[in-house]
């Protein structure tokens, strides 16, 4: 039955430009209804949030476009777009190097998904760092060395984005090839794929990392239970639960959107994949949380605990890092996958609080809260269209290649040799 | 005999948080234990 489907989808054979353009044409049409709830309800916020986007490059980034000001220069989109995005894109590092580093090949049926979400992530979310740059024409400079301060962190994240997009894409290129059938370049491009992963690993330890050296730079504005020094070995272990959480839900939903495309053997693998995700989830929490508690104590900030920041601050630690661990580890002893899923959501949540206490909540704590930073609805607009566009780009890929079917018979061929 | 002892103030040698890496090595013996364990039903 299963290779039925797999059978179904036509190969295309493309010799000539002028195949590939009529395949593509071909391929743009839509597969499947075009009225359903999810796109009669996502495509109008789309359209209004392009709107708005093309408002905030022409019109720059004022009020009334954003909320920010020289006080809270960081805001919403690079809170939860770029930082938030690019943790819960750590997912795609961590898989690629289970699968291809410690050659753990049970992971295998979620790791081209993972890696697509990874990548797509990037492209959106990273990408909508051209909203938060002021003058956003100006954004090739770090790319070629233009005014751009060497030393800079941002210089090194910018360059890290850069190049972790060109390696995602690489390791997701040999299903771009079995789509258009290009055996040749698949053989090419297959072997590329562990030198790819080698460097997307080794970029991502650096700049999840940079991503919270960034924030170094606001001691004096970051409230002592978040500063540390320690700030860029959080924010890398926690992309590590944050990808892995995300890789646990998105599989939860995608593994019923795209169900007819799962073979059976996939299925009745899927669940002992969930169990070992939250294990690995559990066990890096739980280290996580004494990394916290060795912070805590060693800048000696237990004292800022009995205030309302401090009360913030551990409904984030407890709530959102030790009572998902705790799940994490009951789902996977317990074998249910509905305690799982809810340890995911809550971690999603914390990840979430977590960057944007570094860039707005935790950010200027000392400002009253009439003062303080609030995304105006355009903000949000934005940041609503952007989420929605990259569900839309992975929904068209996944229909169209391999992502989540099994590679064609022919490309697991050339994987086996 | 004077001398000999010298105290250490735990906080300045940071011995605190010495104690909590070895509390969280010694918690991966259960947490083993605890993953080992057979689910109640």
């Amino acid at each position: 039955m299963e290779e039925k489907t797999v059978l179904e989808i036509k190969e295309p054979e493309i010799k000539s430009f002028s195949d590939f353009w009529k395949f593509f044409k071909e391929e743009l049409k839509p597969k499947g209804k075009i009225f359903t709830p999810f796109n009669v309800i996502t495509f109008p916020i789309m359209i209004v949030g392009y709107i708005c986007i093309l408002i905030r490059l022409i019109k720059g980034l004022g009020y009334p476009v954003t909320n920010l000001s020289q006080e809270f220069p960081w805001g919403l989109w690079i809170g939860f777009d770029v930082v938030t995005g690019v943790a819960f894109a750590g997912g795609g590092y961590v898989l690629a190097f289970i699968v291809y580093i410690l050659r753990d090949e049970r992971f295998y049926p979620i790791l081209r998904p993972t890696i697509l979400n990874a990548f797509l992530a990037y492209v959106f979310y990273a990408g909508a760092i051209v909203l938060d740059i002021g003058r956003w024409w100006n954004i090739y400079n770090p790319m070629v060395g233009n005014y751009f301060g060497y030393n800079s962190v941002m210089f090194l994240v910018a360059w890290h984005f850069f190049l972790y997009m060109l390696a995602a894409f690489i390791e997701i290129s040999p299903a771009i090839a079995e789509w258009l059938g290009l055996r040749r370049i698949r053989k090419i491009l297959g072997t590329l794929t562990l030198g790819a992963v080698i460097f997307g690993v080794a970029l991502s330890t650096l700049h999840q990392s940079g991503l919270g050296a960034l924030m170094m730079m606001a001691k004096n504005k970051i409230h002592p239970l978040w500063y540390t020094e320690f700030i860029p070995i959080l924010y890398f272990i926690s992309s590590i639960f944050a990808g892995l959480s995300l890789v646990i839900f998105e599989g939860s939903i995608s593994h019923k959107v795209f169900e007819w495309q799962i073979p059976e053997e996939y299925h009745k693998a899927y669940p002992g994949i969930v169990f070992s995700l939250a294990k690995i989830c559990a066990l890096v929490m739980w280290g996580y949380l004494f990394i916290k508690l060795i912070v805590l104590v060693h800048d000696r900030s237990y004292p800022y605990l009995n205030s309302t920041m401090g009360f913030w601050y551990l409904i984030e630690v407890i709530g959102f890092v030790l009572i998902p661990a705790i799940l994490y580890a009951e789902g996977y002893t317990r074998k249910s996958l509905l305690i799982i899923k809810c340890a995911s959501i809550l971690t999603l949540i914390g990840i979430i609080i977590n960057r944007l206490n570094y860039t707005f909540i935790a950010y200027n704590w000392f400002v009253p809260l009439a003062k303080k930073y609030w995304p105006t609805p355009i903000e949000l607009l934005i940041t609503a269209s952007i989420v929605l566009t990259e569900i839309w780009v992975f929904r068209w890929i996944v229909n169209r290649m391999p992502i989540v079917r099994p590679a064609p018979a022919w490309a697991r061929k050339l994987e086996s040799h | 005999m004077e001398g000999l002892f010298t105290y250490y103030d735990m906080f300045a040698t940071k011995g605190v948080e010495y104690l909590i890496i070895l509390v969280f090595l010694i918690s991966f013996i259960f947490v083993w234990k605890y993953f080992e364990r057979k689910a109640p039903y």
